[in-house]
Parts: C-alpha cells; structure tokens; sequence
C-alpha cells in the first residue's frame, strides 16, 4: 500500500456518519485551519483509539483493555509460566518491547485500518466497519498459519470446509471473544465465549446414533483430531537486533504436520483425553541474544501446543476407518517426533503407547 | 480599602483583556472542520505530491515465518 494510499478517503460519505460527524481534530488532533501541510499535523495522533473510542463505546471498550489483543497476556502468562523476569528494564522485558509489543492491536486497528504491523492504512476510506475484514485485518496478522489454513493457501490442502462450501468469514464465528471477557486471561481458551465447535454443530451430541466414531469418542477427542488436516508447525526462533539496530528474527523453515497427542489444556471445558497439537516457534535459545537463561523454566510449557487447526473437512485420512488412527504411530506425537532438548518440556502430551488397532 | 482597591484593578485588568480579545482561539465545533481535512485527504493527486516517504524498518537478516 502506497503512504498516500494509507490516508486517501476515496468518498466522503464518511462526514455524513456518525464518527464523521464528530470531526477529525476531535480525535486525531493537528489543526484543520492551518493550509500548511506541516503545520496542520502538527501533534496528530495517527491512531487515537485508546483514548477516544471508550467515550462513546465504554462498555466494549472496557472489557477489550482484558483482550488478549490488548494486553498480550498470551505471550506474557507464557513467558512468565517459563520462569521469565518481565519488570520493566529487564533484558526479556526489552526484548519483549523489541519483538512482540508490535503485535498489540488498538480499536482502529481492527475496526477502521490495516494493523500497524502490516504498516497501517485505512481499510475502506475512513469508514468504522463493526465488523473487521478477513483479508484486511483478522488474516493480516493471524495469516502465516490459520489464515493460511483456513483459506487453502498450503501445497495440496484444501482449505476449511467452512471457507469453501460456505464463505464463512472469521467474524461469523468469532465475536465478542475478540475483546476479551473482562477479565485478565493467560491463553485464549480460558475465555468462557471462545468459540467451539458444538455451539453450531449441537447435534454431535443429541444424534449419536448415525455416527457411531461420534458415540465412541465423544468427549474424548477433540473435533479437530478427526476433522483437520496438516497443519504449519514453526521451529527455532531467535530474535536480535541487526547492525543497523532494527529488531530482527531468524526461525527454522516451517514443518507440515498432523500430530496427535495427549491434552495439555484438559479442563471442564475441553475435557479431551486426545487433542492435535502444533508446534510454537519458540525454542530454549529464543531469547538468547538479550542474556543467559532467561527463561529458567522454560521446560515448564510444552513446545507442542494445543491447537485449533483451521482446515475442518468432514472426511479426512484419519476418520477413514478405526486403524486409521489406531496402531498408526504416523500421526501420533511420540518420542521420535520431539527434539532431544524440548523432550522434558513436552513430556506431558508425547503419546507413549499409541492405541492399539481395533 | 486598600483590599477593595485591588479587587477593583484586577476585574479591570480582566476586563481590558477580554474587551481586546485576548483570549485563547475557539476550537472549531465538532465537525466544523471536517471539511478542510477532507479537501486535501480526497485529493488523489495532492496526497500523491506530497506524502512523505515512510521508511519501513524491516531488518534484512529476518527470515522464516513469525
């Protein structure tokens, strides 16, 4: 996207709307009696969310300061579960602001612009769209491995049933979840609204009887063990800072995989005994460049993470028959499939003794 | 009456300032100066002539997927 692209208000309906009607200096400050260009930006705020929107929208606005897209606190409750030092001025703290704080997203971010780590831009001249785009926003930063998924873009998998019998976009199943519960939450499946796949699908659970592999594991499996494919597994992150000073990162070619192991996550909610994990990028030496073992306990969390993979299909290789999955060691996360050195951190969901076959 | 005396040259003191309208600018009402923004931000050709270039820093030893 062009710089004059990212501010160009291709109509000007938007200053007979609502927000228009507020007027521009209101929120984004500079001064619109100037005709000097510099003068007029003079103290602009480019993206004035966070203190703007909860004037108007102080119910959402509220809850949303608890997203996890808000406050990162996916990144930190992991990082901290790993023995990391985040108090400000430590050396995983400054490596945290180099490297993960550009993946924070404001109200703007998703609702009226591209996120600031795709550079920005406004989406559809300045118009506030409640319902953020797939392509634009949801897919620009969650692209590399569910977008991906989801839309078919991986060699040979075809993309979620959802996308292509039904062009559902992101929005239709994920809503509020996205500004958080109102409260502070270490991952994103500990959200009481996340979404699961039974809030559509209710009749896995009433009409048992058609389906019998839905009567014998029920409860014990997740959905996505028997209904998605492979999926993008990212490998040896390390993150530094060139020579020029700009943060920079490095990770090992990413894996294709299905692997099936044992629930890291087990809960009332997600009670499954099986569950498809994938792979983080992150490794032992992740940090390594801002200091010796930063993260002490970093055998604390497995580097294979409960998943959601995003390329649902109603048949797959695994539900084909019982002995797709039973006996067969292929798509189980065993020993063999773990590095030596996250072998401890995984202990948890390496499958030991495959099922046997039927 | 020395108190009242000062009283007295203070809300003349006010009085003059307000009288030669020192006093700071309004703001422009909400949405009054919608327009001006919105002359220039329609303006293909002016946004193209005068946008700044905004170096993006990406570091070129990044690699692999985030």
């Amino acid at each position: 996207m062009e710089v004059w692209q990212k501010v160009f208000l291709k109509d000007a309906d938007f200053v007979q709307s609502t927000h228009g009607k507020v007027g521009c200096v209101i929120c984004h400050g500079g001064d619109s009696r100037a005709e000097d260009k510099d003068i007029s930006h003079v103290g602009l705020v480019a993206d004035p969310s966070e203190a703007n929107c909860n004037t108007c929208h102080q119910d959402i606005a509220h809850v949303n300061e608890t997203s996890i897209h808000t406050t990162l606190s996916g990144f930190k409750s992991v990082l901290e579960a790993r023995g990391g030092n985040l108090e400000e001025g430590s050396p995983l703290a400054t490596a945290f602001e180099n490297h993960c704080q550009s993946c924070h997203t404001s109200c703007g971010q998703c609702h009226v612009s591209r996120p600031d780590e795709l550079g920005g831009g406004l989406v559809s001249s300045h118009e506030f769209r409640q319902t953020p785009s797939t392509q634009y926003n949801c897919v620009a930063c969650h692209g590399a491995r569910v977008g991906a998924e989801y839309l078919g873009e991986n060699e040979g998998i075809p993309g979620d049933i959802h996308w292509t019998l039904a062009t559902m976009t992101c929005t239709d199943c994920h809503g509020q979840e996205l500004h958080g519960s109102g409260q502070r939450m270490a991952i994103r499946y500990q959200n009481p609204d996340s979404i699961k796949c039974d809030d559509c699908h209710e009749d896995i659970w009433t009409d048992v009887t058609s389906n019998p592999q839905h009567e014998q594991h029920l409860g014990d499996l997740s959905c996505q063990v028997c209904h998605s494919l492979a999926y993008k597994n990212c490998y040896g992150c390390h993150v530094s800072i060139d020579e020029e000073g700009i943060p920079c990162r490095t990770s090992a070619p990413s894996e294709m995989h299905f692997e099936i192991g044992h629930n890291p996550l087990r809960s009332s909610e997600r009670p499954f005994e099986y569950v498809v994990l994938r792979h983080v990028p992150s490794c032992l030496g992740t940090c390594d460049y801002y200091g010796d073992d930063l993260l002490p306990d970093f055998n604390e969390l497995p580097t294979w993470k409960y998943a959601t993979p995003h390329n649902i299909q109603l048949h797959t290789p695994q539900n084909e028959s019982c002995n797709s999955c039973h006996g067969n060691e292929d798509i189980f996360l065993t020993e063999d499939d773990v590095s030596e050195d996250e072998k401890e951190a995984n202990s948890e969901v390496i499958v030991k003794d495959v099922p046997t076959p039927q | 009456m020395k108190r009242l005396a000062f009283i007295l040259i203070g809300l003349l003191a006010v009085l003059l300032l307000l009288a030669t309208g020192c006093t700071a600018p309004a703001l422009p009402a909400p949405g009054e100066e919608v327009g001006t923004c919105v002359i220039c931000h329609s303006d293909k050709d002016l946004l193209k002539e005068t946008a700044s270039p905004v170096e993006e820093e990406i570091s070129e030893e990044t690699s692999g997927e985030g």
